[in-house]
């Protein structure tokens, strides 16, 4: 008895122990197998991880209080599982008319056969809002009611159809600063890219990283977990409320006056921030696709930056400025004005042909005497005029942060293209050809005490959640601040005494009208007209200027009539906004504070 | 008799056996109750691991929620909608007479927008986890008696 016992043991315990040892070299060999190297791999390659392009979220952009001005919505994209498919005729009949889609295209789509190799997934159309996937939701659910996992071919369902979401560009002002902001080409998901405007120039912060990454599947991989950054958000200087009001007085005035186009520029002298940019035409930049419609004809985006053009007399302030500096005038110098000048064999006459006899130099910028001007430069002399207009930046791009900026190369003495007749012209503007944020920040050194301020639109970058604020630059110093104040007193003097149209009740504004003609077939003529306006104020402590340019105006050719009031009335609203008080008043407080 | 007593003590057979298979199954209990704990702790790290993925991908979704929020917001109050919205409760735009200016002590005007904190403000990044959970059962044991000992030895001398 206790002999057979024993051996049942042994006989259990061999075969256990045999069993042991078969699993264990069945473990060596498999570990030493061969294939055991590319099996590993290609299961590491294959289930560890998965590769995911990962697009950050594109930065968003503010304006100077925080409005958001470019943000990020959810979209969906809509798709069938071709495995699923259930009911053909039920997918094509609910999706048709969504997004445009026909019948046919739907039902050809979900109608191939799934391979799992080549044919998984289709996509059917993309870009939907939430409100027609909520609905598509709730049809598909009822369909799965009336006929689960779509078993019954003759009732219908939306088996296999699947949505995903991600983050389309938005812009909640439509056209409102298009001309600044530029667009996103959101359409294109992978090779998107920002064009014109802030989009494109900043495009690299704002898209940051985009990534290829592992995503890992092995929940022991944890620390591997990517963190990708989203691009940059930037806060404009731009002002949303300026930005409406100026763009509403533009479209104004260019219906009003008939003209082809307008650009308004507001900028803050004493730091270059540009408050306001506006120009026509204008698009919805959430349909940026269709801007070639309105931008035929190699019309610039924003004529603010990319439009050279003869700016006329308000190029006067910068001649002038340039002779009170070198001191080839001053305010007790006399000119006798015969009505024309002539120089380099030309002739050159004021606008209305007729001579204003002795005048000082504010009678020359109050009644725009180019024969006046042209004297003025060529006392001043060409080498130190043309000194003056490149300190000043006429000759190169303010490299204002704005994707699109355009020059004109400025004509000096020695090129094979200058003409003497040349520094004669170009003194009251004509035969120079400049951008409108050229002249403005030109003539904004006048306003601010002889300080060239770069201009620009970003105050600050807000990245890793940290907001870095810009500061201020100074380009160039092109007079001195006391020939700034006089040229700023004088500008004052004179548009209260031409009773211009450009005056603001109880404030006092520095200004000068422009009307460049244009020519046609190379013959000038009064005709087609650049009118323009450029002031500034209060004049005792600039905080603002405004460049009018109104674009062939079709009612009157003459900056004074055409864009002179639109002047007036853009910044009428401009000291509400800004919280600047009229002159007496501000005395009056002034008093009770002292 | 002395083999008769050597008799009397002598352990039953079926005893012997089973202090024979308790012995030799002594290991295999350890090493199960080893793996088991292995496979336990295995287990509870996986399902964090996959907790924790999950709260990833929740993050993104959370993240866009609020990116379309914003968005959806700033669509609201939009200059036109704003303007819209004034129009429906009477506001109107005020003229140049309507427009008066007062003094207010201490009124520095409008603040510049601050959307995120400027760099060097730091915040104190405190962790959610308590030390002692990340604390190795080396560390623990060390920590406990070998250090506690050494600073009662300080203390006291």
């Amino acid at each position: 008895m206790k002999k057979r016992d024993i051996s049942r043991l042994n006989l259990i315990g061999i075969f256990l122990s045999f069993a042991s040892i078969l699993i264990i070299l069945q473990m060596i060999r498999i570990q030493n197998s061969t294939k055991h190297q590319e099996l590993s791999q290609w299961a590491d390659e294959e289930y560890s991880y998965a590769i995911e392009n990962y697009y950050p979220e594109r930065g968003n952009i503010y304006d100077r209080w925080g409005r958001l001005l470019a943000g990020n919505e959810d979209v969906y994209e809509v798709g069938v599982m071709l495995q699923y498919v259930a009911n053909p005729t039920t997918i094509a009949q609910t999706l048709e008319g969504v997004n445009q889609l026909s019948y046919k295209d739907i039902f050809t789509a979900v109608s191939k056969t799934y391979d799992p190799e080549k044919s998984v997934y289709a996509v059917l159309t993309d870009f939907l809002p939430t409100g027609v996937i909520d609905t598509l939701s709730h049809i598909k659910q009822d369909f799965e009611l009336t006929n689960p996992y779509g078993k019954k071919e003759s009732l219908p369902s939306l088996r296999g159809v699947i949505w995903s979401s991600h983050l389309k560009r938005s812009y909640p002002e439509n056209s409102l600063a298009s001309n600044i902001l530029g667009f996103y080409s959101f359409m294109d998901r992978e090779g998107g890219i920002g064009y014109y405007g802030v989009e494109e120039y900043y495009d690299d912060l704002l898209a940051g990283t985009p990534m290829e990454t592992f995503m890992p599947r092995n929940p022991y991989l944890l620390e591997e977990l990517p963190t990708v950054p989203a691009g940059a958000s930037l806060v404009l200087t731009i002002d949303r409320e300026i930005q409406a009001m100026v763009e509403k007085r533009l479209d104004e005035a260019v219906e009003e006056h008939e003209a082809e186009s307008g650009t308004v520029i507001i900028l803050d002298p004493r730091n270059g921030e540009i408050l306001a940019m506006a120009s026509q035409p204008r698009v919805n930049i959430n349909q940026y696709w269709k801007y070639e419609d309105e931008f035929e004809d190699k019309t610039p985006f924003n004529r603010a930056i990319s439009e050279t053009y003869e700016p006329g007399s308000v190029f006067k302030v910068l001649t002038m400025a340039a002779a009170f500096d070198n001191g080839t005038v001053d305010e007790e110098t006399i000119f006798n004005d015969p009505g024309r000048f002539e120089y380099g064999g030309s002739t050159v006459y004021n606008w209305n042909r007729r001579g204003y006899g002795k005048q000082s130099m504010q009678g020359c910028m109050q009644h725009s005497l180019n024969v006046c001007l042209a004297w003025v430069a060529t006392e001043l002399g060409k080498e130190d005029f043309y000194d003056y207009m490149q300190v000043f930046g006429i000759d190169r791009r303010t490299n204002i942060d704005l994707g699109g900026e355009k020059t004109w190369p400025l004509s000096t003495p020695g090129d094979s293209d200058w003409y003497p007749i040349q520094l004669v012209t170009n003194s009251f503007g004509q035969g120079v050809a400049i951008t409108p944020i050229q002249l403005a920040a030109a003539i904004s050194s006048v306003a601010n005490e002889g300080e060239l301020m770069k201009p620009h639109v970003l105050k600050a970058i807000i990245q890793d959640g940290k907001q870095y604020n810009t500061s201020p630059q100074v380009m160039s110093v092109p007079i001195k601040p006391e020939t700034a104040k006089l040229m700023t007193s004088m500008l004052v003097e004179s548009l209260k005494e031409e009773s211009s149209l450009a005056l603001v009740p109880g404030y006092s504004i520095a200004g000068k009208t422009g009307t460049a003609e244009i020519p046609v077939e190379g013959v000038y003529g009064i005709d087609l007209t650049n009118a323009s306006f450029v002031g500034w104020g209060p004049a005792d402590d600039p905080q603002f200027l405004v460049y009018v340019w109104i674009e062939k105006p079709g009612s009157s050719p003459w900056g004074s009539i055409v864009a002179a009031p639109v002047f007036s009335s853009i910044t009428q609203d401009l000291v509400k906004y800004l919280d600047i008080p009229p002159e007496e008043n501000n005395q009056t407080l002034m008093a009770k504070e002292g | 008799m002395a083999r008769k007593s050597k008799q009397a003590y002598k352990q039953a057979p079926w005893r012997r056996q089973i202090q024979s298979i308790g012995l030799s199954l002594l290991p295999v209990v350890a090493i199960a109750i080893f793996i088991s704990l292995y496979l336990i702790i295995s287990a509870q790290a996986a399902a964090a691991g996959l907790h924790i993925m999950n709260l990833h991908y929740d993050e993104e979704d959370i993240l866009r929620a609020i990116a379309n929020q914003r968005t959806q917001l700033a669509w609201i109050t939009s200059y036109s909608q704003m303007q819209k919205r004034a129009e429906i409760l009477g506001y109107e735009v005020a003229s140049e007479s309507n427009v008066h200016f007062i003094m207010i002590e201490g009124y520095q005007g409008q603040n510049a927008v601050l959307i995120a904190p400027p760099p060097g403000f730091e915040n104190e990044s405190t962790s959610f986890v308590n030390e002692l959970y990340n604390q190795s059962l080396s560390n623990w044991f060390l920590n406990t008696f070998f250090m506690s000992s050494s600073s009662n030895n300080g203390r006291g001398s």
